[in-house]
């Protein structure tokens, strides 16, 4: 009975809403703008961020994400200037430890994009070993598949999600 | 400014309405795709008709007891319109049944098109169990060729109903049925990935990991007792195995880096496995307690999923090292090793045909689906068997007659099962969160 109720309301206030929602539109429109630059106000903590130049400790957020094209574990020039970033970090902080996190798109089975996340998480810490790190201060994790950022079915979404995420272990 | 979030709620009713009015067109739509696949070869299997069950005991019976014999019927409707040899022959309208005398009975079942009648009779000793009769008639010269009893508790009614399908395949093909096997998956609940186990048709599902973390690629030990599988529980991807009977849980491995992908040999003796321990995905041969005993592969690309054959001389597996994903087989020393698949850019996942003549793989076609394909070991005869959504993990049952593998052609991952000329095509689940299926064996 009580479902039922909430049926009622629901297909009562769907009436209304026909009823009303057509002459309305011209009238919302307009305000809602002013409602979407009042919610995208959190550039006041960036700015904070940013205030607090003599860091003592890092945020993972500081450090990029890397980006990878389908099936591939070469670095883009794109990805390198992202990891070369990530290294002043490493520079910068030289007690912080780090764990590199290989993503994959959801196309290919399970077990490929297990490898193929390792190795593309390897691929951004043979580039900063390279660059001088220390391999001690790095280690790999591969989630495959398994984590995606977008449950998307798109090539944006997969672009998103084949990728590198640094995570700090310590510091 | 007040007054548009006075009209939030109604946006978000009016938003949620019709996302939902969608879901139910979606959902009527959904009830008619077709699951077009392509045929491997000319099939004739046997027509079979199915006696509705008949109270044979002495004692009144109540709605319980008619609606029991009800279920069973159904299922074993249901395992022999999905078993690959045979055909459920439907009752026709017309197909009005007056005659008490067994003759004309099997005579209206001939003109159906039957070759063979299951009748079953029932039977509610002790109230407590249920034994059920079953007659297997041939129509042609209205004999009966085998018969037999089963008995159980009534709550057991489900695997009764699996047994006397086994008898019928049995008798009809000489073969051990499969209606008594189990299916286990990778089912997402939340942000986990947990394995799961379920009778062959889907019911019965049960979770046999609860650890709230991430577990993929179960495979069976080969009497079916065990599970092997991947599990992220200490953070770094580990092989772990669960005793399915108790649910205990036991580490097997402990290397730096990954460890994925388990297959254990036939003779349940080695496990086959990927490890990254020397800094690349090699495919290594483990004892039962996760010692490495052999490295088979030794190249800088990925080489993965390694599957034993049936007779446990070759491992199929997948590698890139021609720069894209091709399937591969080599000898279960490693030796030998040799490229399957030139058709498709992509293969990847294969398996082992039971009898041991082909691999079955998901291969991407050049539209970007994900297609179930199958081709000999001598590396001809290259088949699609899919051609809707995008498919995943092929496995066979123990008969070799049935595949399982996930689909996502109605939107989500699910389980969904075949046989092998792609007939009988039907969802095992239905929460659209399920992938990673492996068919058990036969105990």
């Amino acid at each position: 009975m009580r479902r039922f109720n909430v049926l009622m309301t629901l297909g009562l206030l769907f009436v209304f809403m026909m009823l009303t929602a057509c002459p309305t539109p011209p009238k919302v429109e307009p305000e809602a703008t002013p409602i979407d630059t009042s919610t995208t106000i959190p550039e006041d903590v960036v700015t904070e961020e940013e205030t607090d130049a003599p860091q003592e400790i890092i945020k993972e957020s500081q450090f990029e994400t890397v980006y990878f094209d389908f099936d591939k574990s070469s670095l883009r020039s794109d990805s390198k200037s992202g990891l070369d970033s990530n290294y002043d970090l490493l520079m910068q902080f030289p007690d912080v430890m780090v764990k590199i996190e290989g993503h994959c798109d959801e196309r290919g089975t399970v077990e490929y994009n297990l490898s193929l996340g390792e190795k593309r998480a390897t691929s951004c810490m043979d580039y900063l070993v390279g660059l001088g790190i220390d391999a001690s201060r790095i280690s790999t994790i591969s989630y495959g598949k398994e984590k995606p950022v977008d449950a998307g079915h798109s090539e944006a979404a997969w672009g998103k999600n084949r990728r590198c995420e640094f995570k700090i272990v310590s510091q | 400014m007040i007054e548009f979030r006075k009209l939030k709620p109604f946006w978000t009713l009016l938003t949620l309405l019709i996302c939902t009015s969608s879901l139910f067109a979606q959902s009527d739509k959904v009830r008619n795709v077709y699951f077009d696949t392509l045929k491997i070869g000319y099939v004739e299997p046997t027509p079979i008709g199915v006696d509705e069950m008949k109270y044979v005991g002495n004692e009144y019976i109540d709605k319980n007891d008619s609606s029991l014999m009800r279920y069973v019927t159904g299922i074993v409707k249901r395992d022999i319109d999905f078993y690959a040899d045979f055909d459920l022959v439907p009752i026709d309208s017309f197909f009005i049944k007056t005659y008490e005398i067994l003759e004309m009975d099997l005579r209206g079942w001939k003109r159906l098109g039957a070759d063979y009648v299951l009748k079953l009779e029932a039977e509610f000793p002790g109230r407590r169990n249920m034994r059920v009769y079953w007659k297997l008639f041939y129509t042609f010269n209205y004999r009966r060729i085998d018969k037999g009893r089963i008995e159980v508790h009534r709550d057991e009614w489900r695997h009764m109903a699996h047994r006397i399908s086994n008898e019928i395949v049995r008798t009809l093909t000489g073969e051990k049925g499969i209606f008594l096997t189990k299916v286990a998956y990778v089912k997402k609940i939340g942000k986990a990935k947990e394995i799961a186990i379920a009778d062959y048709d889907g019911a019965n599902e049960r979770l046999l990991t609860n650890n709230g973390s991430i577990n993929l690629s179960p495979t069976f030990s080969p009497n079916g007792k065990e599970i092997f599988f991947t599990s992220f529980l200490e953070k770094d991807p580990k092989l772990f195995k669960v005793n399915i009977a108790s649910g205990r849980l036991t580490k097997l491995t402990d290397f730096p880096g990954l460890a994925a992908a388990p297959s254990v040999s036939p003779n349940g003796k080695r496990l086959a496995c990927v490890l990254s321990k020397d800094g690349n995905s090699e495919i290594y041969v483990l004892d039962m307690k996760g010692r490495v005993k052999r490295r088979l592969t030794h190249n800088r690309s990925i080489d993965t999923a390694p599957s034993w054959s049936p007779n446990g001389n070759y491992i199929t597996f997948t590698s890139d090292r021609s720069g894209r994903p091709q399937v591969y087989m080599m000898d279960s020393d490693g030796r030998r090793q040799r490229r399957l698949t030139y058709e498709g850019k992509y293969n990847d996942s294969p398996s082992w045909s039971t009898r041991g003549d082909r691999v079955i793989f998901v291969s991407r076609s050049k539209r970007g689906r994900f297609d179930i394909a199958s081709i000999d070991t001598s590396g001809i005869d290259y088949h699609i068997m899919t051609e809707v959504g995008m498919n995943e993990n092929p496995h066979f049952s123990p008969d070799g007659k049935h595949l399982v593998f996930s689909s996502t052609r109605l939107g989500k991952p699910d389980i969904f099962t075949m046989d092998v000329t792609g007939r009988h095509q039907r969802r095992l689940t239905r929460t659209g969160s399920c992938t990673n299926p492996v068919w058990g064996p036969i105990n």
